[in-house]
């Protein structure tokens, strides 16, 4: 098979398949993120309240949201008066 | 593979682009000799580009870094491989190896990619950043980190999911997915092994509960959390966020312990372990640093300054054997330790524990040549046959080891020996000429 410059991925899609492993860390990143953004649409969270919302255990949420801000989804807010955990809100 | 082979020349070939192989390549390239330096990461500069600062200096370690970096990569003699590994070297006669290197695809024309990140933007997919030592998401279509070299995308290919997205939005149409492995076969005249070391995996001593409980990390993972292109806005546990005020080392983690191997001193942890502890007193000025150790091995010129600089700070520094650590369900930790100069057993609470691990050989430098043709102490780091009179010498006539292949040794004495290897090998190549 020929390949298109700016379509090689066609070219190994034909040679290669996908692993399962791989699609499914896609549907999960696709879902956690969407369910951190829908959270915080509501309002500033701190990790905490993010995991008990969610539902997840608080080092994931930790993992995923940093990964969002570091993507630029999300920025971080203020912290609480006992300087410990900072609240994160949508970048607008 | 067979389309796949390309065949050279050089003079030298230099295993392991750190601190001491671009040391090295650099040496011998200034004194006009052709060199292939070979990388098995995607960027060059090894573990010193990923460092917050140096000891006893305080120097920013990427200033340091990127400059000799750079001049690595512009110079024309040196030709630099990424993402490629020495699969054998053969010593045919004196001044003559041929070695076979393996440069894998990185789905992206290196001399077309601009580094404009559009194709990371791109990418739906993430997963965990091992230049961040997995403490946040990278994409499968990334630039390793910001100051890397060549600052080229690569693509992840275990990872991808083959979308296209990256494609698609490339401006400079740079992103082939029909690359495929390339073997080099290349003649050279001489060989400097320099392929670093590996930090010790703290899950071999599972009382400390590494990878069970979160905010145990590593020494590497909080300097990634001091650096400044670090992972979280500020130093934060990794467990729950929450910014810790009450800090604890734990030295000689996989150092000095025979039971996991490794009875040696590593040399560097109790100065990276001060280091640290003297950045965070400047990150998070209300935080408590407790360092546990069992002696402070401060010998190297401005060390023993810096520790007692260190002790002006408030560093708390406790002579004590940790037992065991375990979790609270807040994600605090207790520490059980020995206190050495009481001889009592006690126990400490803090709410983030640092395993400073310790330097480990890298495995994969006794098996370029044919079986036990290149020495091996009996640490296993490379073996030097000569360590009072030519250190650089190893048990192959022509090859030599530079920087930590040879054993633990911080960042200057890696530049010393990369200095003395590259003279041992000019001298070598000149015998010939």
């Amino acid at each position: 098979m020929e390949a298109e410059k700016g379509k090689t991925y066609k070219y190994l899609r034909e040679k290669r398949e996908v692993s399962e492993a791989a699609k499914e860390n896609l549907k999960n990143f696709t879902r956690v993120k969407k369910s951190i953004l829908e959270a915080l649409k509501e309002g500033d969270m701190t990790i905490d309240q993010l995991a008990q919302k969610l539902n997840m255990p608080s080092s994931e949420v930790v993992y995923f949201l940093m990964t969002l801000i570091k993507y630029g989804f999300v920025q971080t807010g203020a912290i609480d008066d006992m300087d410990e955990y900072f609240s994160y809100k949508l970048k607008q | 593979m067979a389309e796949n082979i390309e065949t050279a020349s050089y003079d030298a070939l230099v295993i392991g682009a750190g601190i001491a192989g671009g040391e090295a390549a650099l040496n011998l390239a200034n004194n006009g000799f052709k060199v292939l330096l070979v990388e098995k990461d995607l960027s060059i500069g090894g573990k010193m580009i990923l460092l917050s600062k140096v000891f006893p200096t305080l120097d920013c370690s990427a200033c340091i870094t990127t400059p000799k970096v750079s001049e690595i990569s512009r110079h024309p003699g040196i030709k630099i491989f990424t993402g490629t590994e020495v699969k054998k070297i053969q010593k045919k006669s004196e001044n003559n190896f041929e070695a076979i290197v393996v440069k894998a695809p990185r789905y992206v024309i290196e001399e077309d990619c601009t580094g404009c990140q559009l194709c990371e933007q791109a990418c739906p997919v993430v997963v965990r950043d091992q230049y961040q030592y997995n403490l946040v998401g990278r994409k499968a279509a990334f630039i390793p980190f910001s100051i890397a070299s060549p600052r080229v995308a690569a693509i992840d290919i275990e990872n991808c999911t083959l979308c296209g997205a990256c494609e698609k939005v490339c401006p400079t149409k740079c992103i082939d997915f029909t690359m495929e492995a390339v073997e080099h076969h290349v003649n050279i005249g001489t060989v400097i092994v320099a392929t670093g070391f590996r930090l010790f995996d703290p899950l071999k001593i599972p009382r400390y509960g590494y990878g069970l409980y979160k905010n145990v990390l590593t020494s590497m993972e909080m300097e990634r959390q001091l650096a400044p292109t670090r992972p979280f806005n500020t130093v934060l546990r990794p467990g729950d966020g929450k910014v810790p005020d009450k800090l604890a080392y734990v030295l000689c983690t996989g150092s000095r312990d025979a039971t996991v191997g490794n009875p040696i001193c590593s040399q560097i942890c109790c100065m990276y372990s001060i280091k640290q502890a003297q950045l965070l007193m400047g990150a998070l000025p209300m935080a408590d640093v407790t360092i546990y150790y069992l002696n402070i091995r401060s010998f190297g010129k401005g060390f023993e300054e810096f520790y007692e600089q260190a002790k002006g700070m408030g560093v708390n520094f406790v002579k004590g054997k940790i037992g065991k650590i375990t979790e609270k369900e807040n994600g605090n930790l207790i520490l059980r330790y020995e206190d050495i100069n009481e001889s009592v057993v006690k126990e400490s609470e803090h709410d983030m524990v640092i395993l400073s691990v310790g330097v480990m050989p890298n495995p994969d430098a006794g098996g370029f040549f044919g079986e036990g043709e290149l020495k091996l102490d009996p640490f296993s780091f490379v073996h030097q046959t000569d360590l009072l009179g030519s250190p650089p010498e190893t048990s192959i006539r022509g090859v030599f080891v530079a920087g930590t292949a040879s054993g633990p040794m911080d960042i200057p004495d890696s530049i010393l020996s990369a200095g003395a290897a590259s003279s041992e090998a000019i001298s070598y190549l000149n015998r010939k000429q």
